[in-house]
């Protein structure tokens, strides 16, 4: 039997996508962040109050990414910040590829900060990479403090993990203890914070860690310019 | 459910391979997958028999090879299997520390049917 080497990485596709997406955001000084959840986690909700908190600030584009309709980007479009809405058709989640042609809208829009409503689903999304520079997860109290070692790809991938629908945690029996550590089981090291989209509690906190991420990656991004530029003025 | 995509990268890679074997027929694909690869083996075996119908590796069998997740520790530098999802170290504790292997997802060789086979078939 005649056997041949193939070494062909099966994500391959998606990740060339995902570095171009990421060179792309690096030239144009953008800072994109994709937020992840199971549906009905808060994400929609959590836009809507990232995004008066940071526009007087940052100028700011959304990408929603939703299986069908525009439900959320109506929910988001009184906010004065431009928002693109992708339908994946029949897809659990976005991928480099969809979310390409976008970047370019973002880009000529002049954003600054680009945040990106991956498809509700603790599965699929954590396996595209889209060239983002952080990812941000909820996971809702009613969703159950058991999720991070069921869907431990998805907790590794993240960034932040925002515990959220907080103010309901006296109506249920989540152990919040018990959650965080499962997080750090999985993720060590990972940022873990608690909010309410209903309340608000804690939403500045998310704020802040933007904010914080948002100037680590111009910081970057200015440090590899300033190294760079002499290397070009000597050619 | 995303094995669908990923088998239709799998034909695609396979096929770009074959490119400069001209009637060559593929009997067996090697396939690791790491144990944190986020895939099923059985899906991804399944949607490949679904979507290589009438391409050029129709009738091939995937063989799966699964790869252990194991830890690298960068603080103390032992190498060990996760165990309950726990990716601190269980040598010394360190939050410090890599994922080794276990992330594979990729095609890594094809085995050619013999031609008294492909006549058979």
């Amino acid at each position: 039997m005649h056997e041949i080497d193939v070494k062909a990485g099966l994500l391959e596709p998606n990740d060339a996508i995902a570095r171009e997406n990421r060179e792309f955001l690096a030239e144009h000084g953008i800072y994109a962040v994709d937020i992840m959840s199971a549906p009905g986690s808060g994400k929609t909700s959590l836009l809507e109050w990232a995004l008066p908190a940071l526009a007087d600030r940052y100028r700011l584009a959304v990408v929603e990414g939703d299986i069908v309709g525009n439900a959320d980007k109506e929910r988001l479009d009184g906010f004065g910040v431009p928002v693109y809405q992708i339908n994946t058709g029949a897809a659990c989640h976005l991928d480099a590829r969809m979310v390409h042609p976008s970047l370019h809208r973002v880009a000529e829009a002049g954003a600054e900060v680009l945040l990106i409503e991956n498809v509700g689903n603790l599965v699929c999304p954590a396996e595209f990479d889209l060239g983002e520079d952080d990812v941000v997860m909820l996971l809702s109290v009613t969703e159950g403090h058991d999720k991070p070692k069921k869907y431990p790809l998805m907790f590794r991938r993240a960034d932040l993990v925002a515990i959220n629908k907080v103010d309901l945690l006296d109506r249920t029996n989540f152990d919040l203890p018990g959650a965080i550590g499962a997080v750090r089981d999985v993720h060590p090291g990972v940022a873990v914070l608690t909010t309410s989209c209903r309340t608000g509690e804690g939403i500045e906190d998310v704020v802040a860690w933007l904010e914080w991420r948002i100037a680590a990656k111009r910081a970057a991004l200015q440090h590899a310019r300033a190294g760079a530029a002499p290397a070009g003025l000597a050619t | 459910m995303h094995e669908a995509g990923i088998a239709l990268n799998l034909i695609e890679a396979v096929e770009r391979r074959l490119q400069a074997q001209t009637d060559a027929r593929v009997a067996v694909i090697h396939v690791r997958v790491g144990e944190l690869a986020g895939v099923s083996t059985e899906a991804l075996d399944f949607a490949f028999q679904c979507l290589s119908a009438g391409t050029r590796v129709q009738g091939a069998r995937l063989v799966f090879e699964v790869v252990p997740l194991m830890l690298v520790c960068d603080a103390c530098g032992v190498t060990s299997r996760v165990v309950d999802l726990v990716f601190r170290c269980p040598a010394c504790g360190s939050e410090k520390t890599r994922v080794s292997t276990g992330r594979e997802l990729e095609v890594r060789t094809l085995e050619l049917a013999e031609e008294h086979e492909v006549a058979h078939a």
